[in-house]
């Protein structure tokens, strides 16, 4: 613990910065390897925690003993309701760690991008994962790649525009380790992928099962967007992107 | 209607497993958490009148972690370290009986590696960790400032990291 702006990097990944102060928080952390490893870890630590640690839950008789003891003098039993179904546990984060890794390959060709963003996000819709960090906060979801994954995506709500910011996973693309933040749209979701440019060339719009896939590159990353959404409304979300300043 | 039992109900018994599971892993013992946890609800309704809005959630893990420190002395006089037993521990939905098998040794080692730390790292760690709470919350429930609440979360992670990764790198 020598890095003097580690406290920093620490209050940034656990979203209490914003603004400023988080911008500054990220800057520092692109050039220190101290704070990069620490965001690493500590990411690491709060998926096993969330995941495997064990989380203790009241007892039905410690419950029943504390209802009974609230209970008036005199008075009627109060109706039961289901005041525990809204303790919601931990978020069911996934345990892919930032896989920081290097391949000198060639870069992935425009099909297999294609192809490689539609299976991901077929295959995400199918099993339910979509969502590692849940949250409607960019305060939150922004900190959350941080330690997890090598880029840093541009995270904001939209919500004025009807686009809601409900999440972050990390997913891979043709091999390469991916952000994808998700937004929904009315009854539709979004999945927002951003990697590391590779050099490759992407491939054009295109609709396959339904979904409409709609890609770009700004500065040295690639995107694309993915929903089943109306192909107007996908744009419209892709032009709210573009204009979110990095 | 008790209007004051309604709104006890509702707005601090949905926090009855964060209170549980916060007096269970500072007394790291079962039968302590029950008796620190009943004591703390009620102290909570009694003093219900006194909370004045705002997150309840701080305000009542404050009294837990009171309930917990007062009750401290006797269970050091008893000198007992229980660590947590794993009745409850997370299954996987793996069906492959040896993977469960490892995936519940991680969860037990990492419940040791935690129940282990020293009580200020270690009740810093389960309020970020597990209830995600603020900084700020953080020091209502600790009762210390938020720059040490920022400091000794950073001890606690390293401390964690040492024995939890240091043993796999």
């Amino acid at each position: 613990m020598s890095c003097p702006e580690l406290l920093r990097t620490q209050a940034f990944l656990d979203g209490e910065l914003d603004g400023a102060a988080a911008a500054q928080a990220e800057r520092h952390i692109e050039s220190c390897a101290e704070c990069q490893r620490f965001c690493s870890d500590a990411a690491n630590l709060s998926d096993a925690i969330r995941e495997q640690a064990s989380r203790y839950d009241a007892p039905n008789p410690v419950r029943a003993r504390i209802l009974g003891a609230l209970k008036p003098e005199g008075a009627k039993s109060a109706p039961r309701r289901s005041f525990w179904s809204g303790v919601a546990g931990g978020v069911g984060v996934s345990a892919l760690a930032a896989a920081i890794s290097f391949f000198a390959v060639l870069p992935p060709s425009a099909e297999m991008l294609a192809q490689s963003v539609t299976d991901a996000h077929t295959r995400a819709m199918m099993n339910g994962k979509t969502i590692q960090i849940a949250s409607s906060s960019h305060h939150t979801v922004k900190p959350w790649f941080a330690g997890r994954i090598a880029i840093s995506p541009p995270v904001a709500d939209f919500q004025d525009e009807g686009f809601t910011l409900t999440g972050g996973r990390i997913d891979k693309i043709a091999g390469l380790p991916a952000a994808v933040v998700v937004y929904s749209h009315g009854k539709h979701q979004i999945d927002l992928f951003v990697w590391a440019d590779q050099g490759s060339n992407l491939p054009g719009d295109s609709t396959s099962h339904g979904y409409h896939v709609l890609f770009w590159k700004k500065a040295d990353l690639d995107f694309a967007a993915v929903s089943d959404t109306d192909k107007t409304e996908l744009k419209k979300f892709v032009g709210l992107v573009k204009a979110e300043p990095e | 209607m008790d209007a004051r039992r309604l709104r006890f109900e509702a707005e601090a018994l949905p926090h009855l497993d964060a209170a549980y599971n916060l007096a269970r892993w500072l007394s790291r013992s079962p039968v302590d958490a029950d008796d620190i946890v009943q004591e703390a609800m009620l102290r909570a309704w009694r003093a219900f009148d006194g909370f004045r809005g705002g997150d309840i959630k701080p305000w009542l893990l404050a009294i837990v972690r009171n309930c917990w420190r007062n009750a401290g002395a006797d269970s050091k006089r008893r000198a007992q370290t229980a660590l947590p037993d794993n009745d409850n521990v997370l299954v996987s939905e793996s069906a492959d009986p040896e993977r469960q098998a490892a995936q519940a040794s991680e969860s037990r080692r990492l419940d040791e590696i935690i129940a282990l730390l020293p009580d200020e790292y270690r009740e810093v760690l389960i309020l970020r960790e597990m209830d995600d709470m603020s900084y700020r919350d953080i020091a209502e429930v600790t009762g210390v400032p938020i720059g040490t609440v920022m400091s000794r979360l950073a001890r606690a992670r390293a401390m964690l990291r040492e024995k939890w990764m240091g043993s796999y790198a």
